[in-house]
């Protein structure tokens, strides 16, 4: 499948969503900060433990080190912004990635449980997490990250509430 | 545990609560000292003072009371719809388990239980690693009418009347001694067992093994020293000839200890089938008998090595939702039939899913560049392979790339032995060359689907679809359909999601 017809698939359903431009700026953020932490460590350990004379080289090293760590990070992180998720009356369809593209699909009926996230950071703009379980082994937590508040709200809600209905799919 | 009646006479029924078997808090006390081995062995080998003996005898002292306490503490009510387990002492829980929702029952008994009398009895549910209850232990009459008892309630909420009689069908599946043999000599179970040992002697520290071979050297030159002259010892084909037959000696050790365990653990091997439930028994020290409903059955996976098709043999597995590690892992129920002929695995599928239409499965192939896909890693590993031997011993190592056309062949004849099938019950998935697998799942039992591609894959034009159920493993999803061309397994996906969609469960 080519861009083109990644983007033409995209185009044909209207209603796919994508995450608003904050949550890939946040998750992008996060995710650098998370790749840079080690990196951070040692450049802590660096200057508390170095002599004077080494202290440059190695801090050289250190820092070169956080800017790829941090450069890695964010590009793995701003790949949020391939998302895109649509829920019909069958179920989540959910689009990940692009080099490594992947469509994953949760029948309704099939739905266990669902979960919904907000940590601090995501509170703080608006943003939660869902993740929606089923029996399945593989594909037994399924993540959509940076909704908006309310598209989760009424996602989780969605899913939820077909949830009454169905038996049990085992 | 041939007592086929489901007189459940044997159980208390009257509203009462019981305890467990009198003997019960021996059993504990024996799972807890399993628990406790690695501890007990430091305590006895690593402080030789009186002191720590002290120590061990008043671990002992309170494993026995927790065992004590909690025969004392664990009863259980059978009610109409459920049954009731109250147990702990200062952390109390009671635990009430519909008939109705225990998917799988396992008795279970090892040589020891089986002197007193008695067994383990593992109530499971869907999920969890953990069952849902563990009685050890009853007396076996009272076990095994618990078991008829939830096989009864669990099923028939309509229909009253115990069936007995389905019981005293024939079984489905009966091996013989013969079969016993055939499967040990087939699996390699032994294997495990070497590899173990291999591992437990490599930790002595001693050279076992240059001690070994040596003797079984002196062994060996001293009776060929007769045959070939005094000079034996430096004869290479002699050295050669010491080293093979040390090496088949090993490899007649394992598949002995492979007969032996499978022996041990498939004699008397039944299949049955009674009221939708299907039922294992097997072993002959220890005795374990394992059912579970028939669709609470997730996934099904026939297998055929090598040396199965030696023996025109044939292995049916299933995989069921509950999600059982360990010690429990062992006793769920999981093969249909160690070995069978592939006609009687067939048949067994048939009895099963007759409606499937696994015989008239139209077997589609994979894209057609498939095995350029497939042999990508081995053609990878190949060039690094051939990197390091040329840079250790120089161009000798530039004949490597001999093995391309082999490696070529080989993930040729890989892409033609894979494909997949979709009929409006059923989804399976053949792989395997050498070793053929078919995996196949009920479409009713997919939870979620995935469809994916890499890179390559996309220049391709292919697709990878996974197709997940409850009851894979945890170490690979049975049905992961590769190499599909990207517009068949879109198809497929849509198909079978739809058919999801308009199926309730």
């Amino acid at each position: 499948m080519s861009d083109a017809d990644l983007d033409r698939a995209t185009a044909e359903a209207t209603d796919w969503r994508a995450p608003p431009a904050r949550a890939v700026r946040l998750h992008a953020a996060s995710v650098a900060l998370g790749f840079a932490a080690f990196p951070l460590l040692a450049c802590a350990a660096v200057l508390f433990t170095s002599d004077v004379d080494e202290l440059w080289r190695r801090l050289g090293w250190c820092l070169g080190a956080l800017l790829l760590a941090s450069i890695a990070g964010l590009l793995l992180g701003a790949r949020l912004r391939f998302q895109r998720w649509v829920l019909d009356d069958a179920g989540l369809w959910l689009r990940q990635g692009r080099l490594w593209w992947r469509e994953t699909r949760v029948p309704v009926s099939r739905v266990q449980h669902v979960d919904l996230k907000h940590g601090p950071l995501e509170r703080r703009f608006g943003l939660a997490t869902l993740v929606v379980h089923t029996a399945a082994v593989h594909l037994s937590g399924i993540t959509v990250r940076g909704l908006d508040d309310a598209d989760a709200q009424h996602l989780r809600d969605a899913l939820a509430k077909q949830l009454d209905d169905a038996g049990d799919a085992l | 545990m041939n007592d086929p009646t489901t007189d459940t006479a044997a159980l208390p029924q009257d509203g009462q609560e019981h305890r467990l078997h009198p003997l019960s808090w021996l059993f504990v006390l024996i799972a807890q000292l399993k628990n406790f081995i690695p501890a007990l062995i430091v305590l006895l080998f690593a402080g030789r003072g009186d002191q720590t003996d002290l120590y061990g005898l008043i671990a002992v002292v309170v494993l026995v009371a927790v065992s004590l306490a909690q025969y004392f503490t664990y009863r259980y009510l059978l009610r109409g719809d459920a049954i009731v387990i109250r147990s702990g002492w200062l952390h109390r829980s009671v635990r009430e388990i519909p008939y109705a929702r225990i998917h799988n029952v396992n008795l279970h008994q090892s040589l020891l239980h089986r002197l007193f009398g008695v067994a383990e009895v593992r109530l499971e549910s869907a999920g969890g690693i953990k069952p849902e209850a563990q009685m050890r232990v009853l007396r076996l009459d009272q076990a095994e009418a618990l078991e008829a008892l939830i096989r009864q309630r669990g099923h028939a909420t309509s229909n009253d009347a115990p069936q007995v009689d389905a019981l005293e069908a024939a079984p489905l599946l009966a091996m013989s001694n013969a079969e016993v043999l055939r499967l040990g000599l087939i699996s390699n179970r032994g294997m495990l067992v070497v590899a173990a040992a291999f591992g437990a002697l490599a930790q002595t520290g001693d050279n076992v093994f240059g001690v070994l071979i040596d003797h079984w050297g002196e062994v060996a030159f001293g009776w060929f020293t007769g045959f070939a002259g005094a000079h034996a010892d430096d004869n290479p084909v002699v050295v050669g000839l010491a080293v093979a037959s040390l090496v088949l000696v090993a490899l007649l050790l394992v598949r002995l200890l492979s007969v032996l365990l499978a022996f041990l653990q498939y004699h008397g091997f039944t299949l049955r089938e009674d009221d939708a439930r299907i039922r294992v028994e097997r072993g002959l020290l220890a005795r374990t008998r394992s059912s579970a409903k028939r669709r609470r059955i997730q996934s099904w996976s026939l297998h055929e090595g090598v040396l199965h098709r030696w023996f025109d043999r044939r292995s049916l597995r299933v995989q069921t939702a509950s999600g059982q590690r360990g010690e429990g892992a062992q006793q769920s129920l999981k093969e249909l039939a160690p070995i069978a002929t592939p006609a009687h695995c067939d048949a067994l599928i048939q009895h099963f899913l007759p409606a499937a239409g696994w015989d008239a499965l139209h077997w589609r192939p994979l894209h057609r560049h498939a095995w350029w896909r497939i042999a990508v890693p081995g053609v990878l590993m190949l060039l690094a392979g051939t990197a390091v031997l040329t840079w250790h011993f120089g161009l000798i190592g530039l004949a490597m790339p001999a093995l391309l056309p082999l490696q070529l062949w080989r993930a040729r004849r890989i892409a033609d032995a894979c494909g997949h099938a979709c009929n409006d019950q059923l989804v399976a998935w053949r792989s395997g060359w050498l070793s053929k697998t078919w995996n196949f799942a009920e479409i009713g039992k997919i939870q979620a689907v995935r469809l994916a591609q890499s890179p390559l894959d996309r220049r391709l034009g292919m697709a990878s679809l996974l197709l997940d159920t409850a009851g894979a493993s945890p170490f690979g999803a049975p049905l992961y359909l590769r190499q599909l061309p990207v517009d068949v397994a879109r198809d497929l996906s849509a198909r079978l999601l739809g058919q999801l969609a308009r199926r309730r469960p």
